[in-house]
């Protein structure tokens, strides 16, 4: 039964990462950023475009692993598509917390706390809405531990 | 009797059939999550995902944090005046070689010891250089490194070396000393001597890619490509050229484990305290050095004689004379002092590339002296080819492209 959520849960999750990755390189090709209510996605090569290849990459691993899915290497390659959203989330909140942190040119040394805060209102790019998703690889992994 | 290298793995294997008893080994996720990182379809996008990180938080910490977010505040805002307000004998040799241009307001263009060495050693390079061992050094404790160095075995046999020089190539990107002595873990001469010069000519330090994100921050990707494209073409050229071995190697790959903060920090310690010697006595030095060249009018002499070759070969402006000299010295105050020169974004690059691959830092050129003289003269002629081949390739591009 919980083999057989994970592969529907990890088969819409792997679809909505691939489109996404897809989505990142074709705004990255086009070179306009693209902004639709709470997401955004950057036209930068390095985010845009490496990142969406790194984001296409977590969806095919997380495809790939849906048959015999609770096998130990089949369930690796979804913590590996996971781990590969997390670098990306990861670094992507590390460059916010970077940039709310100074004052900003000309402004104190250190932000105030509204302009701290605001750093970090949306939009965001579309691995930060992947990460929690993302996180439910843990249960299977901790099941796995488990038993 | 001498065996062939087929009948000796097959004496290996009899051999350890009879002496090694074979028990039930059950894979982990540890293990499973091991093969997918060296494994080349699967391991490409891991490592292509962990350099991504590497990178990105390398510049958001250095550039965006420390260096934008603190340190130009503290030096331009705070220093630089201070140290213009106090300094006696303004307009004098010994106030320009110190504090540098009284009219400055910024520590790029003022170019004194005491104003743009410190800025350029304290404000960008430090920060640059400790949160890039710190990564490094994480990344070698969890147990990445030797997968990396498996990963890239094959690519690294075309020019003659196997996975392991990922070790030194790594290094070097933090800074050429350190790296120069890692050659050692390669086999033989021709390894040894092919991994040196690439190294020292397109590899670029922690100080320098600082540096260069706090500058060029919009083409530092074209920069690192040229270079990386540089590497393994005459990487590839070196090996067909050069006559020796490249053997195999076998790679212990340790299980992945959690990084020990001990370690790490001692690693990261070591590090710090050796780039620290090295860099910053080099970095003050050389602005010194730079500024008598400029008051003694050497500077403009010899950008005088060498302006045909700059621009008619290279492209560039006669004025990049200046860095080019400095950077003998320190590669990243050769780059900083690029910044003040008038330039279309194109030359700049093409600027930035020929300090990176000019002449290898004093301090890796004494490195490399203490790996044997054959070995340094040897890098030197096909330094001087690569600059003039590769110098000149980088301008026709430009100039084909309609762009220069």
């Amino acid at each position: 039964m919980k083999e057989r959520i994970g592969i529907v849960y990890f088969k819409i999750l792997g679809i909505v990462t691939l489109i996404f990755g897809i989505t990142d390189l074709i705004v990255t090709i086009g070179g306009n950023d693209f902004s639709w209510g709470v997401l955004e996605i950057s036209s930068d090569m390095f985010r845009g475009g490496w990142g969406g290849l790194i984001v296409i990459s977590a969806g095919l691993f997380y495809l790939s692993s849906l048959k015999n899915f609770l096998e130990i290497h089949q369930l690796s390659k979804a913590l590996m598509a996971s781990i590969l959203i997390w670098i990306l989330a990861g670094t992507d909140i590390f460059v916010r917390i970077t940039e709310s942190i100074p004052g900003g040119e000309g402004g104190p040394w250190f932000n105030s706390l509204e302009g701290f805060l605001s750093a970090y209102i949306p939009p965001y790019p579309p691995v930060i809405f992947l990460l929690p998703f993302s996180l439910v690889i843990l249960f299977f992994v901790g099941k796995r531990k488990k038993a | 009797m001498t065996l062939t290298t087929d009948e000796r793995w097959d004496l290996i294997e009899k051999i350890s059939h009879k002496v090694v008893t074979f028990g039930k080994f059950e894979h982990t996720l540890k293990d499973a999550l091991g093969e997918l990182t060296v494994k080349s379809l699967t391991g490409i996008p891991i490592a292509i995902a962990v350099l991504y990180g590497f990178w990105s938080i390398f510049s958001s910490f250095a550039g965006t944090l420390c260096t934008d977010g603190f340190f130009v505040k503290l030096f331009d805002g705070h220093f630089l005046p201070w140290m213009q307000s106090i300094f006696p004998g303004k307009g004098g040799w010994f106030y320009y070689i110190f504090v540098g241009d009284p009219a400055a307001d910024n520590c790029f263009e003022a170019f004194g010891v005491l104003t743009s060495g410190l800025f350029v050693a304290i404000g960008v390079v430090l920060p640059a250089i400790f949160i890039f061992y710190l990564m490094m050094a994480l990344l070698e404790d969890v147990g990445y490194m030797p997968r990396l160095a498996v990963l890239i075995d094959t690519i690294f046999h075309k020019i003659g070396l196997h996975g392991y020089a990922i070790v030194p190539s790594i290094l070097a990107l933090g800074c050429n000393v350190p790296a120069v002595t890692a050659t050692r873990i390669l086999e033989t001469k021709k390894q040894r001597f092919i991994m040196m010069t690439l190294l020292a000519i397109f590899i670029p330090c922690g100080a320098q890619l600082g540096i260069m994100q706090e500058v060029i921050p919009e083409s530092i990707g074209i920069v690192l490509l040229y270079l990386i494209f540089g590497y393994f073409i005459f990487g590839f050229i070196l090996n067909k050229l050069i006559s020796g071995k490249s053997p195999e190697i076998l790679i212990d790959v340790p299980p992945y484990q959690k990084p020990l903060w001990n370690n790490i920090s001692r690693k990261l310690r070591m590090r710090l305290v050796g780039f620290l010697k090295t860099a910053v006595p080099f970095v003050l030095f050389g602005c010194a050095i730079v500024n008598i060249l400029y008051l003694t009018g050497t500077i403009d002499w010899l950008a005088k004689i060498l302006t045909p070759l700059l621009t008619g070969w290279f492209g560039v402006p006669g004025e990049t004379v200046g860095p080019l000299i400095a950077a003998f010295l320190r590669k990243d105050l050769a780059v900083a002092q690029l910044s003040a020169i008038e330039m279309s974004k194109y030359q700049m690059i093409t600027s930035v590339v020929l300090v990176s691959i000019y002449f290898p830092c004093v301090a890796t050129f004494v490195m490399l002296l203490k790996e044997g003289w054959e070995n340094l003269l040897g890098s030197l002629a096909v330094l001087v080819t690569v600059i003039f081949l590769y110098g000149g390739l980088i301008n026709l591009i430009w100039t084909l492209l309609g762009v220069q």
